[in-house]
């Protein structure tokens, strides 16, 4: 039986390496790219490095950015007092589509999660401490999903960052449980981020 | 509320290549030599109201030998009529209710609910306690709906908490996090633990000297891991708990104690008391369902019936006697037409035939 040219195999192998592609969508793409007009396959690479080159972590908050700090991070408008806790940049998205948190943000970059070797230490939390010492911080917002992890991931960040003034909430409703931010539509959102409850 | 299996379709499952057929309310008798696919049609039957086989097996041994995957249908009328399909192999599951795929596990439990009579019953008593704590938890997933999610998420918690312990220094406050999980999600395990096993013990109690020919008393009695406090318990094992490197106390520790004139079944019954007890409590899960929902559910009783004395049988007979005037329905296995004519009124027979159902003359 006559295999694949070993270019379209490894293609297949780079492909099937990306989040929600298996095995069956990376043949498909890549005999898809291997047929496609030279011009066009140029161009997507093309993008492709662009799109990495331009977009970096902002070095104070973790968001996706083409500039750091980001425009949030710089933006004097935005509450400099409160601060709002996620897990993943695109979280932020969905937040800020909601219109109706006005402060700024810190990226965890994942929440504690012992069956993945995640530890408090792989997360962007002494980043965080490093914030609460510079900024005027007077207020922190917990906004990670209520499954397992969220939820024990919250409890050691509300313990951990405890000091002196610094008052800290959960958002507490309308998330459904087991979901992270991204599934929730905005309207619960901002109920979310009104119905905040202090964590003890 | 009643509720019957009225369609069954099935494509390469075990040795049915394809079946369909129709099914009234009512009593089916199921004959055939060994060996010809009278249980694969409970097994089916059972896989469309729980997603799993009761043989304790996982789906890939459902596929036809030979085959790549296979396919389990039917037609449920209950509250309204709905239609489930089910395809499983190796590359793709799928699942849906009336056309729709199936997102959440707890919005499909319920749409069809079974009672399994077999001999792998025997399991319950003479099997771990973890055979037992399924008992309880089956019939609890069946009566709330709450119950099932609350159970996954406090598995995730053992083995995410399980996984910290096996570092060499978990960090203390991490631990903490998923403590605070576990508690409160086995907290509201134990109190629904709590809250069913007294109900069932008076019904698990009848249910047995029904079917018994002696005189002893059956006690079924709920004996938690935790004694009162899980906070508390749970942080005084913390030595142990880091020494053996794994959750020691919680309702994953719980046993349901089955009690024949107050002695462990399981250590001194003799193999009849046994056989007996394990009927008498898959009665009582009938029981207990029938009460909870206002109607019964449905029963598969694979071969059972033939290893029974005519005492034991009859002690189906109130069950079913409910079943037939609520228009339920009852599936049973034999491998040969030893029905006695006390129960099997209006019994519609079928015969079994390498693969093939069909209705009998
Ligand atoms: N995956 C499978 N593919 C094909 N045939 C199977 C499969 N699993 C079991 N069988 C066949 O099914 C028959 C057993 O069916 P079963 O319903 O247990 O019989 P019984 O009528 O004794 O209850 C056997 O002939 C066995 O070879
Ligand atoms: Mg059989
Ligand atoms: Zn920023």
């Amino acid at each position: 039986m006559a295999a694949l040219p070993e270019p379209v195999a490894s293609l297949i192998g780079a492909l099937s390496k990306l989040p929600g592609i298996g095995p069956r969508s990376a043949e498909r793409i890549a005999l898809h790219l291997v047929q496609a007009e030279t011009g066009a396959v140029k161009q997507l690479a093309q993008i492709l490095v662009t799109a990495r080159d331009r977009v970096q972590l902002c070095a104070v908050c973790g968001a996706l950015t083409e500039k750091s700090p980001c425009a949030v991070c710089s933006d004097p408008r935005r509450d400099a007092s409160l601060v709002c806790i996620v897990e993943r940049p695109v979280d932020i998205i969905s937040i800020e589509k909601s219109g109706t948190f006005r402060g700024k943000y810190h990226v965890l970059r994942g929440k504690i999660s012992p069956l993945n070797g995640i530890e408090p230490e792989d997360l962007r939390i002494a980043e965080l401490e490093k914030r609460l010492a510079q900024e005027p911080i007077k207020e922190i917002v917990i906004a990670l999903g209520t499954d397992v992890e969220g939820d024990a991931t919250s409890f050691y960040l509300a313990k951990r960052l405890a000091r002196g003034e610094l008052k800290i909430t959960r958002i507490a409703h309308g998330l459904p449980a087991g979901t992270g931010l991204e599934f929730a539509d905005e309207l619960t959102l901002s109920r979310a981020l009104e119905g905040r409850r202090e964590m003890p | 509320m009643r509720m019957h299996l009225s369609h069954l379709r099935l494509r390469d499952f075990r040795n049915y290549a394809r079946l369909d057929v129709d099914f009234a309310p009512g009593f089916h008798l199921l004959l055939g030599d060994n060996a010809q696919g009278k249980t694969n049609v409970l097994e089916a039957i059972y896989l469309l109201a729980t997603l799993r086989s009761f043989r304790g097996v996982g789906s890939a041994q459902m596929v036809r030998h030979g085959q790549k995957g296979c396919f389990a249908g039917g037609t449920l009328v209950g509250q309204g009529d709905h239609e489930v399909k089910m395809y499983w192999s190796a590359r793709e599951r799928s699942l849906s209710l009336d056309g729709r795929p199936v997102r959440k596990l707890t919005d499909y439990l319920g749409v069809l609910r079974t009672v399994v009579f077999c001999t792998e019953d025997l399991q319950l008593i003479k099997g771990t306690a973890r055979s037992r704590r399924r008992f309880l938890d089956l019939l609890l997933s069946q009566t709330h709906r709450a119950y099932l999610p609350l159970l996954q998420r406090y598995a995730q918690t053992l083995r995410s908490r399980n996984a910290m312990l096996k570092r060499p220094v978990p960090d203390p406050l991490a631990l903490e996090g998923f403590s605070r999980e576990l508690i409160s999600a086995g907290e509201e395990i134990i109190r629904l633990r709590h809250e069913l096993v007294p109900k069932l013990s008076p019904l698990a109690r009848l249910a047995y000297r029904r079917v018994s020919n002696e005189a002893e008393e059956l006690r079924i009695e709920y004996a938690p891991s935790v004694k009162r406090d899980f906070a508390v318990e749970l942080a005084q094992s913390h030595v142990r708990e880091r020494a053996y490197r794994s959750t020691l106390i919680g309702p994953h520790r719980d046993e349901l104690q089955l009690l024949l004139n107050d002695r462990s079944a399981a250590q001194f019954g003799s193999e009849g008391q046994k056989r007996t007890l394990a009927i008498a409590l898959k009665m009582t899960q009938a029981e207990y369902l029938t009460g909870i929902h206002g109607g019964p559910p449905v029963l598969l009783i694979d071969d059972i019936m033939g290893e029974l004395d005519v005492k034991r049988r009859s002690a189906f007979l109130p069950l079913l006697e409910r079943i037939h005037q609520s228009r339920g329905q009852v599936f049973m296995t034999a491998t040969e037409e030893n029905w006695p004519q006390e129960l099997g009124r209006d019994v519609q027979r079928w015969v079994v035939d390498k693969g093939v159902l069909r209705k009998a003359i």
